[in-house]
Order: C-alpha cells, then sequence, then structure tokens
C-alpha cells in the first residue's frame, strides 16, 4: 500500500497552524444580528406569559419570540437515522420549562451587547412545578410528570410515567446460573455528569439566500440529519435548507445532536436577516449535553476456576429534560461492554429516566465509559474475592476470534439487531504489548517515601459504526490534471476523516495523496451520510470512498483499454502512472485528457455503504498510579494504551485520537465533574469550576497499535475514535486499589473522595 | 459585555483617587483585571492604574524588598530581587497563580485588593511580615498585611488605593516553603498554607504559618506559630511539629463548598502545615 | 471610545466600548486567530502577545492596550520561529481541530522567546494556559521538542 499506512499531512493542518478564519465564526454577513436565549431560572414550570415589550423598545433590538409565536412540532433533537430511535418529546419553544436553563425566549439584536442587554427587560410569568431532580424520586413518581403528552411514536412512557427508556434482555437465565456459582460478587458503581467541553462552543449562522433558501453554516457532526429535523419542525421541505459545515473545533457526540441550529433558523426565516448564536461556555456547561450519568449494579457469578457463568449489569440512568439518545446510549451500556466476557447467561437492565436536570446525550462512548467502568472495576473486585490474578481472571474470560455476541442480536438501535461475530481481534496482543510496555507484575518504587504506587488495567471494545442502520456515499470526480474532486457527507469534526478518506481514494485509484481534493458535509453539495458518530467515519464512510473510487478506476479501465488493444482488467493505475501490456504507459493526467477530450466523458463515480458488521476494535490499557494516603491526591505517573483498530489508515492520526481520548478519561477519572444542586442548578457552569485536564495533568503516555485484518473494513480498517476512552478510568481506579488498597466505587475519584475511603476503610 | 459608561486612565496615585472620587456614579480601580473580569463589579466607570507609577520592584538600602502594587505576577516570578527574598518564596508562590498569560497582566495587588479567601499572593506575603502602602489624595498610610483584610472581598481601603507593599529585610533569611491543594495541576486554592521559619544560633527566633482559602480572610495561625516561637530546632521533635500543625487546623474556619469540604479543608491544613515546616526544617523532601 | 494601538506592525487606531474586551474588539476587526473557548481566561485560545508577552484576551479589557503593542497569529506568519513550530506542529500531528492551535503557537513563540532550551516539564507548564481537547498535549509538546533540538543543532539562541 502506498498512502494507506502512512502519515500524510493532515489535509487541513496547514490552514489551521497559519489560523485562517475557517471556523463557523470566522464569517459575517451583511446586516447580521445577533442572538441570544433567555433562559429559566426554574427547573419546572410552565411558561405562561412572556412580556417583550420593554425590551422591544430598546434600541437595536429587532425581534422577540417564545412559545406562542413558534409553531409546536414534536420532535427530537438526536442526530440519528430516520425514524430516530429517541423519543418526540422536544418542540422549538417549549410551553413549559424543564430544566434550569430551558429556552423560554430568543431574543435578536444589532449587536451582541445589545442582545444581551435585552434579556433583562423581558418579564417572564411563570407557574412553578414541582420539581423531579432525584431520579429515583422521578421514576416513582407518575402524577407529577415531565412530559404530560403521550409521546406520538410510542416510544418513551410520557403521559403515564417519567421513563424515557427501558431495556430488558436477557441471554439464558442468570438468576439460576447464580445459584451454581462458586461465588457470586454484587457491587454498585456510580458515574458522574461530564461534559465533552470541545474548545469550540456551539455556534451557528443562519441566512435567506438570493433563491429564498435557508442556508445553515455550523458547527455540526450531523449536517443531513440537521437539515431533515430543520424540515420537518419549521414545515419546509429539504429542498429549502442547506446545511454547510465548516471546520468544526471538536464535537465529542455533543455536537451529534440539533442543539441550537433551529433557534438561528426560526429568527432568520422571521426577520429576513442572517442571525448568529454562539453560546458561550456557561450555556455549554448547562444547556448542550452530558455523558449520561448512571448508578450500575454489577452481579457477577463465577466458579473457584475462574470462569464467568452469569453476569447481570442494572443500570439506572437519568436523561435530563429531554430524552435525545436516552435509549441508544443506555442500550450501548452493555451492548458494547458486557460481550467483553461472553458468559453462558447474561442480563442486560436499563432504567432510562427524564428528570428536571440538564440534559444528559451523546459523548463520545456513548455508553460505553460508563459500562466499562463498573464492568472492568468489577472484575477486579471478583479477582480480589476470588483469590485470583486480576490479568488471569481476564485471560480466562475475554472473547477471542471466532466467539459471537450473543446480545447484540438482542439489541440494535431500538430494533432488533445483528448477531456479531469476532472476524478481527488483536486483544491478546494488546495485552501482551501492554503488559510488556507498564511491566505489568512489578510495582515500581514510589517516587517518595509517603507515596503508595499501584498498578492497574482494563479491558476494552467498541464498534465500527452501528451495524445496518449506518451509511454513507461518496462521489469522486476526475479533473484534466489527474486529481480527483472527491465529495463526502463524512463529517470531519477535527479527527482528521477529511484525510483519511483522501487516502483511502487514493489508494484505491493509485493517484498521489495530494491529488485528492476533498470537500465534505455541504447538503446541496456531497451526497449523503449519516455524520461523525458511533466510530463510523472510516470503516463506513470510507467504505463508500473505496466503492466510488473502484467505479471511477473502472471507468478510466474501460475508457483506454480500446485505445490500448487490450482488456480493461490488464491495465493498472499506481502512483500516478497508468501502465498496461506490452509495456505501454501514460501519467494519470494523461489519462485524464484523453478521457476529457477525447473520449469526451467525464469519469465520475458515486457509491454508497452500509456494513451488517460493526467489528469491534479491541484496547488493553494500564495505569501507573501513586497515592498520597494522607491527602488523597491521585497522581498518574506513567499511562499505557494498546489498540487494535485493524489497520490503522493514518498512524499518528489514530495516536492522536488514542492520546486525545486518554486525557479526556482521565478527567473523568479524577476531575470532571457538572455539580448540580438539588434544585437542579449547574454549580460550576464554567472552566474555573470544571477541571479539565492541561499538559501538567498529563502522565508519560505510551501509545501502542496492533495492526489486524479486518475482512469487512476498507484495506482491513475498524474504528480507533471511541474505544480508548473506554479503559482509563477503570484502569486508574483499579490502580488505586493496587495502590492503597481502596476501591473507589464514585467517580471522578478527587483527592477529598480518596481522602475519605481511606478514613472509613481505617479504624 | 460589562456595561461601563466609561475608562479612565491615572497617570499617578494621587491622580487615581481623585479619578476615583471624581464620579458620577460608582467607580472601581483596575489594574490586570483578571479577577475583576470573572465577575464585572456594577460600577459605571474604572480608573486604570497600570501607568499611575506603582509597578516597580525595588528595595531599600536596608534591604527592605518594595513590590509596586501593579507589578505583575510575572514580573514577581523573575525578578531578581524578589528571586534572591527568602529563598524566592514569593516568586515562587507568583509562578503557581492562574496561568502564564494571566500572569501576564494579574497584578500583586490586585489579588490582594480583591481579598478572596483564596487570594494566592496572600498567604506568602503574611508569612513574610508584608506591609501595605495605602494612598489618599494627598497622605499615605501603612498598614501591616494582617489587618488589610477585613472579611470575604473586603478590605480597609475604602476608596483609597493600595501602591506597593514592602517586605522587612529581616524576613529575607526566612527559609520559606508552601503549597496549594488543588483539583488539577491549575487551579484555584481549595487549601494553601505557607510557612516561613526565622532561625538564629540554631532558634526558632520568628515562626510564621500563614492559611489561605480556609477562613473568610487569608490568616496567620498565631497560636500554632506561638508553639514554636522561640524553641531549639534540635528540641522540635516529630511529637511537636504535629502538635503544631494540629493547632493551626485547629486555627481555621474552613467552609464547605461545591470545591471542597470543610473538613476535608482542615484536616489539609494539619497535614500540609507538619509537612511544610518539616520542609523548612530540612528534614523532609516534599514533592 | 477611541484607543491607539500597534497592530502586528501596522498603527491602527479602534473605536470600542468601554467595557469590550480585548478578545471581543480583534474579532470586530476581523482578527480571527484570536477565538472565543470560555471567557475566563482559562482555555487560551483567546492568546495574543502584547508587547511580546501572552495575554488571554477575553480577560483584558481593550482600553487597556492603548499604547500598547499586539502581535497576533496572523503577524507572525513570515517569522522564522514561527514557521519553524507551524511545520513541526503539522508534521508530528500537533494539529487535530485546531481550534486551540494559534493560542498554542503563541505560547509556544512566547516560551522559546523567554527560554530557548525548555525541558519537557517546562514546555508542559507553560502551557496550563492552553486547554486542548483533542490531543492529550502528547503531540504539540513532542513538536516544541523537536523544535529545540533543531535549534541546538542550528546553533539558534534564546533571546
Amino acid at each position: 500500500m502506498k498512502v494507506v499506512g502512512t502519515n500524510v499531512d493532515k489535509i487541513d493542518a496547514f490552514k489551521l497552524a497559519r489560523g485562517e478564519p475557517v471556523f463557523t465564526d470566522d464569517f459575517t454577513r451583511p446586516g447580521m444580528l445577533y442572538a441570544k436565549v433567555l433562559r429559566s431560572p426554574h427547573a419546572h414550570a410552565r411558561i405562561v406569559n412572556v412580556e417583550a415589550a420593554a425590551a422591544l423598545a430598546r434600541d437595536g433590538v429587532v425581534d422577540v419570540v417564545w412559545h406562542r409565536d413558534v409553531k409546536a412540532v414534536p420532535h427530537t433533537r438526536a442526530g440519528q437515522s430516520h425514524p430516530e430511535p429517541s423519543p418526540y418529546d422536544t418542540v422549538i419553544m417549549p410551553a413549559k420549562a424543564r430544566f434550569i436553563g430551558d429556552r423560554v425566549a430568543i431574543v435578536v439584536a444589532e449587536t451582541l451587547a445589545q442582545a444581551e442587554a435585552a434579556l433583562k427587560h423581558i418579564a417572564v410569568e411563570y407557574e412553578v412545578l414541582p420539581a423531579l431532580t432525584d431520579m429515583d424520586a422521578s421514576l416513582a413518581d407518575t402524577t407529577n410528570l415531565i412530559h404530560e403528552t403521550a409521546d406520538p411514536r410510542g416510544i418513551s412512557e410520557a403521559g403515564r410515567t417519567n421513563v424515557a427508556a427501558r431495556i430488558d434482555k436477557q441471554v439464558g437465565d442468570v438468576d439460576a446460573a447464580l445459584q451454581t456459582c462458586d461465588l457470586v460478587v454484587e457491587r454498585t458503581y456510580h458515574l458522574p455528569r461530564v461534559q465533552a467541553s470541545h474548545i469550540e462552543p456551539h455556534v451557528a449562522i443562519a441566512w435567506i439566500d438570493e433563491d429564498r433558501r435557508l442556508i445553515v453554516r455550523t458547527s455540526t457532526q450531523v449536517p443531513f440529519h440537521l437539515r431533515r429535523i430543520l424540515a420537518r419542525i419549521l414545515e419546509l421541505t429539504e429542498a429549502d435548507i442547506r446545511v454547510i459545515k465548516p471546520r468544526v473545533g471538536g464535537g465529542f457526540g455533543d455536537k451529534q445532536e440539533m442543539v441550537m441550529e433551529d433557534l438561528v433558523a426560526v429568527m432568520a426565516l422571521r426577520t429576513g436577516r442572517p442571525v448568529r448564536l454562539e453560546f458561550t461556555r456557561e450555556e455549554e456547561l448547562i444547556a448542550a449535553r452530558y455523558r449520561h450519568p448512571q448508578r450500575i449494579t454489577m452481579t457477577t457469578g463465577v466458579m473457584k476456576d475462574g470462569t464467568i457463568v452469569a453476569n447481570r449489569m442494572d443500570v439506572m440512568a437519568d436523561t435530563g429534560a429531554y430524552g435525545s439518545h436516552a435509549l441508544t446510549v443506555q442500550g450501548n451500556t452493555g451492548q458494547k461492554v458486557l460481550p467483553m466476557y461472553p458468559a453462558q447467561n447474561i442480563h442486560f437492565k436499563v432504567t432510562c429516566v427524564y428528570s428536571n436536570n440538564p440534559n444528559s446525550g451523546a459523548f463520545r462512548g456513548y455508553g460505553a465509559p460508563q459500562g466499562c467502568f463498573a464492568l472492568e472495576s468489577h472484575i477486579d473486585e471478583v479477582a480480589r474475592e476470588l483469590g485470583m490474578d486480576r490479568l488471569e481472571l481476564r485471560r480466562r474470560n475475554h472473547i477471542r476470534l471466532g466467539d459471537t455476541d450473543p446480545l447484540s442480536a438482542q439489541l440494535g438501535e431500538g430494533k432488533a439487531g445483528l448477531v456479531r461475530i469476532i472476524r478481527s481481534t488483536g486483544l491478546e496482543k494488546a495485552i501482551e504489548l501492554g503488559c510488556e510496555a507498564i511491566g505489568w507484575g512489578t510495582v515500581p518504587p514510589p517516587t517518595a517515601p509517603h507515596l503508595k504506587r499501584g498498578l492497574g488495567l482494563a479491558l476494552a471494545m467498541q464498534g465500527s459504526g452501528i451495524a445496518g442502520v449506518d451509511w454513507g456515499a461518496a462521489t469522486v470526480k476526475l479533473n484534466d490534471d489527474g486529481s480527483v474532486n472527491l465529495f463526502v457527507g463524512a463529517t470531519d469534526i477535527g479527527q482528521g476523516s477529511d484525510t483519511v478518506l483522501a487516502q483511502l481514494c487514493a489508494e484505491e485509484l493509485g493517484i498521489p495523496y495530494d491529488k485528492v481534493l476533498i470537500l465534505s458535509s455541504d447538503t446541496d453539495l456531497t451526497p449523503f451520510d449519516v455524520g461523525a458518530y458511533a466510530s463510523s467515519t472510516t470503516y463506513v464512510s470510507g467504505g463508500a470512498v473505496v466503492k466510488a473510487a473502484r467505479l471511477l478506476r473502472e471507468q478510466l479501465t474501460a475508457v483506454l483499454a480500446p485505445r490500448w488493444e487490450c482488456d480493461p482488467a490488464d491495465i493498472t493505475l499506481s502512483a500516478g502512472q497508468v501502465t498496461g501490456p506490452d509495456g505501454k504507459c501514460m501519467t494519470t493526467a494523461e489519462l485524464a485528457l484523453f478521457a476529457l477530450y477525447d473520449a469526451k466523458i467525464q469519469p465520475m463515480a458515486t457509491a454508497s455503504h452500509m456494513s451488517d458488521e460493526s467489528p469491534p476494535p479491541f484496547a488493553a490499557q494500564f495505569a501507573d498510579v501513586e497515592v498520597d494516603p494522607e491527602t488523597g491526591q491521585v497522581y498518574v505517573r506513567r499511562f499505557v494504551s494498546a489498540v487494535d483498530c485493524g489497520t490503522p489508515v493514518h498512524p499518528r492520526l489514530v495516536e492522536g485520537q488514542i492520546e486525545g481520548a486518554v486525557a479526556q478519561a482521565l478527567g473523568y477519572a479524577l476531575m470532571e465533574e457538572v455539580l448540580v444542586d438539588r434544585a437542579g442548578k449547574v454549580l460550576n457552569p464554567n472552566f474555573l469550576d470544571y477541571k479539565i485536564p492541561s499538559a501538567l495533568d498529563m502522565p508519560e503516555m505510551t501509545t501502542i497499535l496492533v495492526e489486524t485484518d479486518e475482512p469487512s473494513g476498507p484495506f482491513g480498517a475498524k474504528a480507533a475514535g471511541e474505544v480508548p476512552i473506554d479503559g482509563p478510568a477503570p484502569a486508574i481506579a483499579n490502580a488505586i486499589c493496587d495502590a492503597v488498597g481502596i476501591r473507589m466505587y464514585r467517580l471522578p475519584a478527587t483527592s477529598e473522595r480518596v481522602w475519605r475511603g481511606l478514613k472509613e476503610e481505617t479504624p | 459585555m460589562w456595561e461601563l459608561r466609561e475608562y479612565r486612565y491615572a497617570a499617578s496615585p494621587a491622580e487615581a483617587v481623585a479619578l476615583l472620587r471624581q464620579g458620577p456614579g460608582r467607580g472601581a480601580y483596575i489594574a490586570g483585571g483578571t479577577d475583576m473580569l470573572l465577575f464585572p463589579p456594577d460600577c459605571d466607570f474604572v480608573v486604570d492604574v497600570n501607568r499611575a507609577g506603582i509597578g516597580g520592584i525595588g528595595e531599600t538600602p536596608a534591604g527592605d524588598l518594595l513590590l509596586g502594587a501593579a507589578a505583575t505576577l510575572q514580573e514577581l516570578a523573575r525578578h531578581e530581587l524578589v528571586t534572591g527574598f527568602a529563598g524566592g518564596a514569593i516568586a515562587r508562590a507568583a509562578s503557581h497563580c492562574g496561568n502564564r498569560p494571566v500572569r501576564t497582566t494579574a497584578t500583586v495587588g490586585g489579588n490582594l485588593c480583591n481579598a478572596l479567601p483564596s487570594a494566592d499572593m496572600a498567604p506568602v506575603l503574611l508569612a513574610l511580615d508584608a506591609h501595605c502602602y495605602i494612598a489618599d489624595e494627598d497622605s499615605q498610610e501603612s498598614v501591616p498585611l494582617q489587618d488589610f483584610f477585613v472579611g470575604p472581598r473586603q478590605t480597609v481601603l475604602g476608596d483609597r488605593l493600595l501602591v506597593g507593599l514592602v517586605l522587612p529585610a529581616a524576613a529575607h533569611d526566612r527559609r520559606c516553603c508552601g503549597r496549594k491543594l488543588t483539583r488539577a495541576a491549575e487551579d484555584i486554592s481549595l487549601v494553601q498554607v505557607e510557612v516561613a521559619l526565622g532561625i538564629a544560633d540554631g532558634r526558632i527566633d520568628a515562626a510564621r504559618i500563614a492559611l489561605g482559602a480556609v477562613a473568610p480572610v487569608p490568616l496567620r495561625a498565631n497560636l500554632a506559630e506561638g508553639l514554636l516561637t522561640g524553641v531549639a530546632c534540635d528540641d522540635i521533635t516529630d511529637d511537636v511539629l504535629a502538635d503544631t500543625a494540629a493547632v493551626a487546623a485547629g486555627e481555621c474556619d474552613p467552609i464547605s463548598d461545591h470545591r471542597a469540604g470543610g473538613e476535608y479543608r482542615r484536616d489539609m491544613v494539619r497535614v500540609l502545615t507538619r509537612r511544610l515546616l518539616a520542609t523548612a526544617l530540612g528534614r523532609e523532601d516534599l514533592s | 471610545m477611541k484607543i491607539d494601538l500597534v497592530l502586528n506592525g501596522r498603527e491602527v487606531t479602534w473605536d470600542i466600548a468601554p467595557g469590550q474586551t480585548l478578545l471581543a474588539a480583534l474579532r470586530d476587526h476581523q482578527v480571527y486567530s484570536a477565538k472565543r473557548g470560555c471567557e475566563t481566561g482559562d482555555c487560551g485560545s483567546c492568546t495574543v502577545l502584547c508587547d511580546d508577552q501572552p495575554v488571554n484576551t477575553c480577560m483584558v479589557p481593550a482600553a487597556a492596550v492603548h499604547g500598547r503593542r499586539l502581535t497576533t497569529l496572523e503577524g507572525l506568519l513570515g517569522d522564522e520561529l514561527m514557521v519553524t513550530l507551524q511545520r513541526e506542529m503539522v508534521e508530528r500531528g500537533g494539529i487535530q481541530c485546531g481550534y486551540c492551535t494559534p493560542g498554542m503557537l503563541i505560547s509556544f513563540y512566547a516560551l522559546l522567546k523567554e527560554n530557548g532550551r525548555p525541558s519537557n516539564e517546562e514546555i508542559r507548564e507553560s502551557l496550563t494556559g492552553n486547554l486542548c481537547r483533542c490531543t492529550g498535549y502528547v503531540k504539540p509538546v513532542e513538536a516544541v521538542l523537536a523544535v529545540v533540538k533543531e535549534r541546538d543543532q542550528t546553533g539558534g539562541q534564546a533571546e
């Protein structure tokens, strides 16, 4: 392979390094208005009346809108394939506020300062209702309903209970099996709210163009889903709307949602002027989305020899005020995690409730980090009680090549899924190489006499796209000079998919990487793609790119064959050269000229790709930590990730994904928590008090790529973006336990929590 | 946006005070503004004191260290007079305050005048017996730093201007050690402890234990200090250190908030005080 | 009110509001390399140089830079050290989404001007004011170490 597997320059790196104005907000249009959202101070309240006269009288204020002004078309904001497996429980402007921060009104003004100032002059009459901010209380309450109207598609229990999603799937009979086990271990784990905290906030600009079409320029992961949702709720059609995605400053799932584009669209349509809205960091931490907080009870039955016979995962989750991703994130918690140890009896149960807390949604890992924390912490607990080595217990039970994963047949995204067979796995190699790199089995001496040191590990698996659901398309068009335009709907959000897809195209077409000009994520110009989520871009969108490139290659060999008087199969394209029998050759550029001007055709091909498989990437991750037993502070000294993502199309980009994921997971493990008080108010909505890791918090990192060859993936590739975020938190918790003997059942393991844990363990 | 009507510049301390008093409406002094812009005060105008000639760093012939109120934290972190005073304790404290871009504009005066209970520079300056020079329109007053703070975000200033700090030469050779307990590598303090020991003829002639973020104001643990003052170093056993630390922990009054609990903070005062004293005495090395 | 300043070598006069931040003023004047990320001086995506030192423009009143000299990434595109930093960042994979990149480059540039041979620890220390959510800081730090090594070999000096 000439291009796949090499570390080419990231296709957008130079303009990013020069600080070129390529992000959504680096843009303005004449007459642009600035929007601000008035947000509810109450966690649960009917919005009885909004009096905007005083605001409208102010300089520069152009319009104020509330629920009386906007038609209520129920929908979900979740960026998922139609029909979405999330409840249609949302409208653009709600008649009832359901969390502190919910939308009450939108103001647009000539300047941002004028819009901000106008907020204080809008008078709102609320009818305050009792708020349910505790998930158990919400589950128990069937009279105080957060969503009173029945969900039109029957996905949740709106109108009857506060349950947003339930799952109850079983393979075998866990209760019966537990009776036969030598040891049963049951523990409960608590996962907090954390926020993706992409450095670029949510931001969108909408305007009506000269053809009276609605144009939306936005930092999104899901341009096509966005277009579809906007069309429905604004009572337009997709033809009336164009969504353009510029460079995106990180998404991590938080932009797999129509978080706020409907607001700019509504105001652009009403005023006829361009409208811009950018979330403040405070709004990001209150009104964007969180990783679902969960309480997970693990019940595991093992035999003396370490065989896991029965495994139950019981999840209680809080989706907040609205249910986007409620079913699917929680589904992933079991589906992506439990298959790591294929037991004869597996029971996976979920209760996901609404509450009057701010919303949860998609965040990298999508339910798997929570489940992996519980499972991988629990395996260490089982090993401890069994008196077995933690690594040995894993080795005896983990999934292997050729194994099937029966749980996946029962779970799809709300419908029956497809049975998964493991056709590639580097897990054993990853464990071996990771152990070697961390020095498993020998804890290094502490760096200071008052510190305690320990090692921990965790195994993880994820998926590559959603089997049978995710799909994408690509179009390749040849130019006179042998370059191609590659049009993909697939969404580069900073992870480098434009680069990887260009590599795949170049490899398949036999042209140099720098001859591929990629244009992505413009709903007018590029073919459909579900968007950047579920680790689908390399594996699924890449599959479409390879197919389209292959079709183009076939067109080219077919047009040249008569001229060269040979069979098209005897013509090879490689590295910009075209070679045929009897030493015939020309450059791709010459072939292009021939096709366009001699044969008078435009070589161009489109292909779509969907996979019935979602081959899991695997990771073995290891933490070396020190704990200060007097202060409870935890220092991660070294961290090793060994990851199997099939063929790494761009090894350095894969490493970058792993390193960034480990940093996010380190935050999850040690310092990140969105604190919401009993009234439903976020106490730390800024980076002063919502701490994400800085360069000084990072350990010495070792990243190992374990190559396997996935038969169903483009050039053998699987996904890489999510799997490395699953393992670090349990690996760190396991290392803390190794160091000081206490189990952190609750994240984040702040110094105070560790201190308290140590105090409670000692008399 | 911060709705300010006017931004004024002062070219001297007297002018600054006059501009503030002039009105109309309410005014505030601004130096670096890094604390201020976090939660902008509701005022009509500000008086910028960055060019009022109060930014210098110097020393008196007697060896007292002079810090202009508008000296930036970056300047404090680097200036040779500051790095050479008390083993560089003030420079060290300044270099751990905020992050590099914040330190370019944040000033020592601003940090003290904002008077957060967690003001990063307060403990080390308390431990080194700083005095504050406060300017009125035509007069100046000196106040010990330990009398400067009245309550959270409240000082004795009124509408006068803090123009500088003096660190007495007597503190120059104190052995100092300080630590901030934080949630992440760069963070506001949950607990801050600074100790400074003056040792002469094998005896403690000055013991200072200054605490931050554990009371309504930064404060000195006077009772704990008393346990060490005049004591021969050889008589300071591990038990004495442990007792001193326990007494210091009893002298603070930490709140429980979303950052940390009061019980934890109090215990951390005990743990850090003991370790820092041991380090200052050369017995341990705090990593 | 009006302020005079030197922006990337050119004398300019800006019309600003007294309470406006330097970040807002920069973006109003199409200096887009300074980006909005947090408004609390934590993320550093708004970092530029003021009289050669890095500042968080979201936390500096525009009025405060009256009479000062600002240098942004746009003004350093021809600077040899900056070009070297950019090249290493690209080649080492130090750029993913690129949103924190201008602020990071400014911080690195300021560091290398102050300290020609920073250690790994000193580089990471200088980065505490630049939050990145994509890279885990690994490759950006490697990029700076590569620049340091390169300058060592070509006899580059700290200034």
